[in-house]
């Protein structure tokens, strides 16, 4: 925005100009436009139309810009505009509108809210962007449809206890979409309801991993091991992926603020060099902090492996899944432990040597106690499933998703004291109201649609 | 009191022989033996490895020659008397501890700069005589009991340096920076006199002894050794011990807390040298091991001369624990000792270069010259380099250029360096060709190139670490052992030499007999100074040096490691340990407590740290560990700056909108299509503050897709636009009645109605009229009902693709 007022005489000048004239100040933008055009359409007037709208756009841009910008007391009209536009990215028709200002006049914002959250929009647009993110590593939202994002849209529209997303044994696809069959070895699933527009708040269907695919269900753990979330986080490496985008995204932290030297590095493995390019106090003052407590927990998932071709699909499009199953031994390691847990062993050869995959909590003590974890779990364990379960019943991992939810709604972090406040008494909400995410929208969406 | 231990040692250790060296060669200045022969096969090893080395004039033979004083073992006149005379001087079986070598590491005239290069290279001389008298076996530890210290109080160095830049800095900076600055003209470590304070205050640490001020080394080098002073060594002496006394009073002593249950603690040096296995080095024709630990020379201690010393040159600093640190030198051996290598390895027509390096970095190529034996960029007779991951070797023979070009590299895909301490080898003979191996194993694949012959090497070259002799290849990184080897190492050599690892090990015997009354208890951990700024502190077990003691159910728990009066805060692998010292577990005289290993910071220098162990529980003494309350209160982020309440819709927002707006569907191929090209132009966030140009370019182009399908599909403009006549002329399609038809609906459908947050009806209307009354203008154009449609289409894409829809 600041660069269009910037530009604004230039703008008021091109408006008054004939075509051609305009079209020596705007060149760069009216050839762009032109060119976008498909080759049939490029004809000498299609350029000058082209130029039109361009011109036309910026002004109402322009226009419509400094009315947002101005304080404005928001009508119940105004709110329920911005009510569906925020809960759905999309604008309401004049008859929803019209239903949706009248339940907030009558007191009932809530249920306008509600009315907005039946738009199919809100599933195949806001929450498929919302979730799209925490399925790759580029944490890009341009990436297509898959079961991690399914799953959880899934759980949102049937308001289950959102914490299951990390550990529970559960999956949804569109068995009666049309769609080719749910497979651990492509997204073709996922890809046909995409590209069809298939809306997922009716196609979309509860099952579990264990059902679709040969993982056995005691090592199922949410979306953590969905086809698509060990495709983006554990594929190659050595599994700590995984936990640092889990960390990333369900707990709001990266391991930058969370790292403690002072834990015991007993757990850290051998690939890690004790003494980076010969100076060990980088390891005692850096890497121990993460390491110390991000290894005992990434060894929960030390069965673990996304299996792909790197040389004919170096994006594991075809890859899948694979876990060793109890009895399942790795021929170079000897036990269920995944090669690359014991990979560069000799960085550090005193360092530890995974063979299991049970995991401890170190975070528990220490700084990190502030997380919240939950006094009524253990805080160690064996497998994936116990571990996100650890994660997802953290105090911190409520309040990042209300922190997601209020960015998404709010179009922006929160930035005031107020904010922040609202942001405690949603996780208290949330907490308090079975971990249920449409209502914390909902909730947002009212705290922010304007007074 | 003795236990017995079978373990791995150090370099420096023993080594294997199973054949004569190769380089068995006389190395003598031309002088010719013409005494009597040697009497026996040992009296000619003896004559050829250690008598040729210490009969010269600046040698031994000075004193300790043929009418010289006893014992007269640098005879020249009779091999045979100076045998004899020898033997009670040395230790075939131990060379490290012969008279011999213990009498010049005292300083008894050595003949180089280093007593410890002197002691190493008569201790390689004796090995060399040694040959296979010596067990490949690994050898047998003896464990006993070690000095008893109580972990005292101590002085520690306090993180900020202002007391020390008050009272021993000055003093450095005006009198020893000429030499020990990293500025200097000719720079050595350590740079306690730098002028910046912080690296000489981490320089002088090892240096000072704020506990007893009088056995500084600053002090000691002055009043003893007579090192560099600046007027008399006695008042100099004086004046440093006064500034570190000063220096010392001002820093508060660490107690220990007395409610630790704690060991009883040792030093380093207390230890027992843990040098039980042997390298392989029954070839090595150069070999540097990096003990001198001061000076501008690194000694080739391999007993074969000429001896290869280098001479540093640039930034090139002493590593703890023995080593060498390349910042931005080398250290280079003259051309003449260089040939030594010439010499030695064409008459073999194989080598082997082995050494632990720990690379800076995986950023450096060139490839950027670890150990080269060359004469400048583009002639060598052979280099270990670094290209990123990969160790390269550049070897010269008939089937390469004089650039030992084409180079054999470790696969890219392997990532074989790493920024850590490694032991590489690479190998060269005539049958194999080159092969490189990286901590014992076979790296490289088949070497492509023949291997032809070393009749092409060039023996005016220099031996280089660290950077092409032309100063222009420059590597970064520690070496803490470097050696040439005139004979390929096999494979199971290799492997050898990389289980015995580098540097000096030892056993520290923590005694905890008091706690848990049991005679002669010890925790014993295999302890190594890591590097510069570390301790390793590995697989501790439990030991009683009483044969007859065995533990009963001993309940050990949270052992954690203390260092100068207090625990570490960092690396306490063993404070989660939970055992129990127990007769099933004691087995020949030692219970394992743990396999890993930590590493532990380094505070004054492994001459002065002093070490203990603590325990939460052990037997009947416990302590009830209580961490600091370390846990902080998220701050919470007071930013108050203004953040905008409105925004924009995103890339899959805007593609849903133009869909709901115009009831086009956004699954149609054409728009489809478009999507996908322009998709990553559109606002990927809502934040008005990313907002540019491009993506409006792109909204604007997806909404007059849109726009055009609308217009195109009859079905849907009849219903969009009801009434208006897509059949007319552009001249009389717009008439009042036309023109309504056509904007009324896209304000009601596109903007909306009574909706504050929205551009007026009038204003819009405006616009539009103002473009439909534009492009209607027929003058030069046909005006035809597809100008209609086209018509139609801009004021559609006019409204749709504008912020009337982008904002939210």
């Amino acid at each position: 925005m600041k660069q269009l007022l910037q530009s604004l005489p230039l703008l008021i000048l091109s408006l008054n100009q004939p075509p051609e004239q305009a079209h020596a100040l705007f060149p760069s933008q009216t050839i762009r436009l032109y060119d976008y055009l498909p080759p049939s359409q490029r004809t000498p007037s299609a350029k000058l139309h082209t130029l039109w709208a361009a011109r036309l756009i910026l002004a109402l841009l322009l226009l419509a810009s400094l009315i947002g910008t101005s304080v404005v007391y928001a009508g119940s009209r105004e709110q329920a505009k911005r009510l569906h536009d925020r809960i759905t990215g999309v604008p309401a028709n004049a008859e929803t509108l019209d239903r949706m200002a009248a339940l907030i006049e009558a007191g009932s914002p809530n249920e306008a809210a509600n009315v907005a959250m039946t738009h199919d929009a809100f599933y195949n647009v806001t929450l498929k962007n919302w979730i799209t993110p925490w399925t790759n590593l580029d944490r890009t939202p341009f990436a297509p449809l898959n079961d991690y994002t399914a799953t959880v849209i899934g759980i949102i529209r049937d308001d289950l206890d959102f914490r299951r997303i990390l550990y529970d044994n559960i999956l949804y696809t569109a068995p009666n979409s049309g769609a080719p069959l749910y497979a651990m070895t492509n997204n073709d699933h996922y890809a046909f309801l995409e590209n069809n527009g298939i809306s997922l708040q009716t196609a979309l269907e509860q099952t579990t991993q264990s059902a679709m695919s040969d993982l056995p269900a005691d090592a199922t753990a949410g979306v953590l091991t969905t086809r698509q979330g060990a495709r983006a986080f554990f594929s190659s490496g050595t599994n700590r992926a995984q936990l640092r985008y889990t960390l990333l995204n369900h707990l709001c932290l990266d391991l930058e603020q969370i790292k403690d030297i002072t834990r015991s590095p007993d757990r850290i493995r051998q690939d890690v060099t004790r003494s980076p390019g010969g100076d060990s106090r980088i390891f005692l003052n850096n890497c121990v902090g993460c390491h110390a407590g991000m290894d005992p927990l990434v060894q929960s998932f030390a069965y673990y492996e996304y299996d792909y071709d790197a040389d004919s699909d170096p994006e594991g499009e075809n890859g899948r899944l694979i876990y060793n199953a109890e009895g399942t031994l790795n021929p170079d390691t000897g036990t269920r432990v995944q090669n690359k847990y014991l990979i560069n062993s000799t960085s550090f050869p005193n360092g530890y040597i995974t063979t299991t995959d049970t995991w401890t909590n170190y975070w528990r003590e220490g700084p990190n106690r502030i997380l919240g974890w939950d006094s009524s779990l253990p805080g160690n364990g064996a497998g994936a499933k116990s571990m996100g379960q650890e994660l997802a019943h953290s105090e911190q991992f409520a309040t990042c998703q209300m922190q997601k939810v209020f960015k998404t709604v709010c179009l922006r972090p929160p930035s005031s004291s107020t904010d922040r406040s609202k942001i405690a008494t949603m996780t208290s909400n949330f907490i308090g109201n079975g971990y249920r995410i449409k209502s914390a929208f909902a909730e947002a969406a009212l705290f922010c649609m304007g007074d | 009191m003795l236990l017995s231990l079978t373990g791995c040692g150090g370099s420096g250790g023993e080594r294997t022989s199973t054949n004569p060296p190769s380089s068995a060669s006389p190395r003598s200045n031309g002088f010719v033996y013409s005494g009597p022969s040697a009497q026996s096969p040992d009296i000619t090893r003896f004559q050829t490895y250690l008598w040729a080395n210490l009969i010269n004039s600046d040698r031994c033979g000075a004193c300790h020659g043929d009418n010289g004083q006893t014992p007269r073992f640098a005879n020249s006149t009779d091999v045979n008397a100076a045998y004899s005379a020898i033997q009670a001087y040395v230790s075939l079986s131990d060379p490290d501890s012969s008279t011999l070598v213990n009498k010049v590491s005292q300083g008894h005239n050595c003949w180089l700069d280093s007593d410890s290069a002197c002691a190493a290279t008569l201790t390689s001389y004796i090995q060399n005589w040694a040959g296979t008298s010596i067990s490949a076996a690994a050898q047998t530890i003896d464990l006993s009991a070690p000095v008893q210290r109580e972990a005292g109080s101590s002085k520690n160095y306090p993180d900020d340096a202002s007391a020390f830049s008050n009272s021993v800095y000055p003093l450095l900076t005006t009198h020893c920076a000429e030499c020990h600055s990293d500025t200097a003209d000719f720079a050595q470590s350590p740079y306690f006199a730098s002028a910046d304070l912080n690296t000489a205050y981490a320089a002088i640490k090892s240096k000072i002894d704020l506990n007893t001020p009088e056995q500084s080394r600053v002090v000691v080098r002055l009043a003893k050794e007579f090192h560099n002073c600046w007027s008399t060594c006695s008042s100099d002496a004086n004046t440093m011990l006064n500034a570190v006394t000063q220096f010392s009073n001002g820093v508060a002593t660490t107690e220990v807390d007395p409610q630790l249950v704690i060991s009883k603690a040792l030093r380093l040096t207390d230890g027992i040298v843990a040098n039980s296995g042997g390298r392989f080095e029954s070839n090595v024709i150069a070999l540097w091991e990096f003990k001198t630990g001061e000076g501008n020379t690194a000694y080739d201690t391999s007993g074969v001369e000429p001896a290869m010393n280098l001479t540093f040159n640039g930034t090139v600093s002493w590593v703890g624990g023995w080593g060498i640190q390349i910042s931005d030198g080398k250290a280079q051996a003259s051309t003449s000792s260089s040939k030594k290598l010439h010499d030695l390895i064409t008459a073999t027509g194989e080598y082997s270069i082995e050494a632990w390096v720990a690379p800076a970095n995986v950023t450096q190529e060139g490839p950027a010259r670890i150990i080269s034996y060359s004469g400048g960029t583009t002639a060598r007779n052979f280099t270990l380099g670094q290209t990123l991951y990969n160790y390269d070797f550049l070897h010269r023979s008939s089937t390469t250029d004089p650039d030992g070009m084409p180079a054999l590299s470790t696969p890219d895909a392997d990532e074989a360096l790493q920024a850590t301490l490694q032991h590489v080898v690479v190998t060269f003979d005539g049958i194999n060709g080159r092969r490189i191996f990286v901590n014992g194993q076979l790296v490289s694949t088949q070497d492509d190139t023949p291997p032809g012959t070393l009749s092409e090497w060039d023996d005016t070259f220099a031996f280089v670490i660290g950077n092409e002799v032309s100063n222009n290849r420059l590597w970064q990184g520690v070496v803490r052992m470097a050696a040439i080897h005139d004979r390929a190492l096999t494979p199971e050599q290799i492997q050898q030499n990389y289980d015995i690892g580098v540097g000096q090990k030892f056993y520290l015997l923590f005694n905890i007999s008091n706690l848990i009354d049991l005679n002669d208890s010890y925790i014993v951990f295999e302890v190594s100074q890591f590097d510069n700024y570390s301790y390793l502190f590995n697989a501790p077990f439990f030991a009683s040096l009483d044969p007859n003691a065995a533990p009963n159910d001993i309940p050990l728990i949270g052992m954690r490691i203390g260092i100068n009066g207090r625990e570490t805060t960092v690396g306490q692998a063993f404070s989660r340990l939970n055992t129990r010292l127990n007769q099933a577990d004691y087995q020949n005289g030692q219970q394992t407590l743990s396999r890993i290993g930590t590493i532990i910071a380094l505070e004054k220098g492994p001459d002065d740290d002093e070490f203990f162990l603590t325990f939460e529980q052990l037997g009947d003494h416990s302590n009830v560990y209580v961490e600091a309350d370390s846990s902080v209160t998220a701050s919470a982020n007071t930013s108050t700056t203004a953040v905008s309440d409105v925004g924009l819709r995103n890339f899959a927002e805007i593609r849903a909108t133009l869909s709901e707006l115009t009831g086009v569907r956004s699954t149609l191929p054409a728009l489809a299509s478009t999507y996908q090209t322009v998709e990553q132009a559109l606002p990927a966030t809502e934040s008005l503050d990313t907002f540019v140009s491009a993506q409006q370019m792109a909204i604007t182009q997806l909404a007059i897709e849109y726009c055009n399908a609308l217009v195109e599909d009859t079905d849907l403009r009849s219903t969009f636009f009801t009434g208006f006549d897509f059949s007319a002329n552009a001249d009389t399609a717009f008439d009042t009645s036309g023109r309504a038809q056509l904007i009324d609906p896209l304000i009601a459908n596109f903007v909306g109605s009574n909706l504050d947050t929205q551009p007026t009806d009038s204003a819009v209307r405006t616009e539009l009229e103002s473009l439909i009354t534009n492009l209607t203008r027929c003058t030069n154009t046909t005006c035809d009902a597809e100008r209609t449609a086209t018509v139609a289409k801009a004021a559609c894409s006019a409204v749709l693709g504008s912020a009337v829809m982008l904002l939210q």
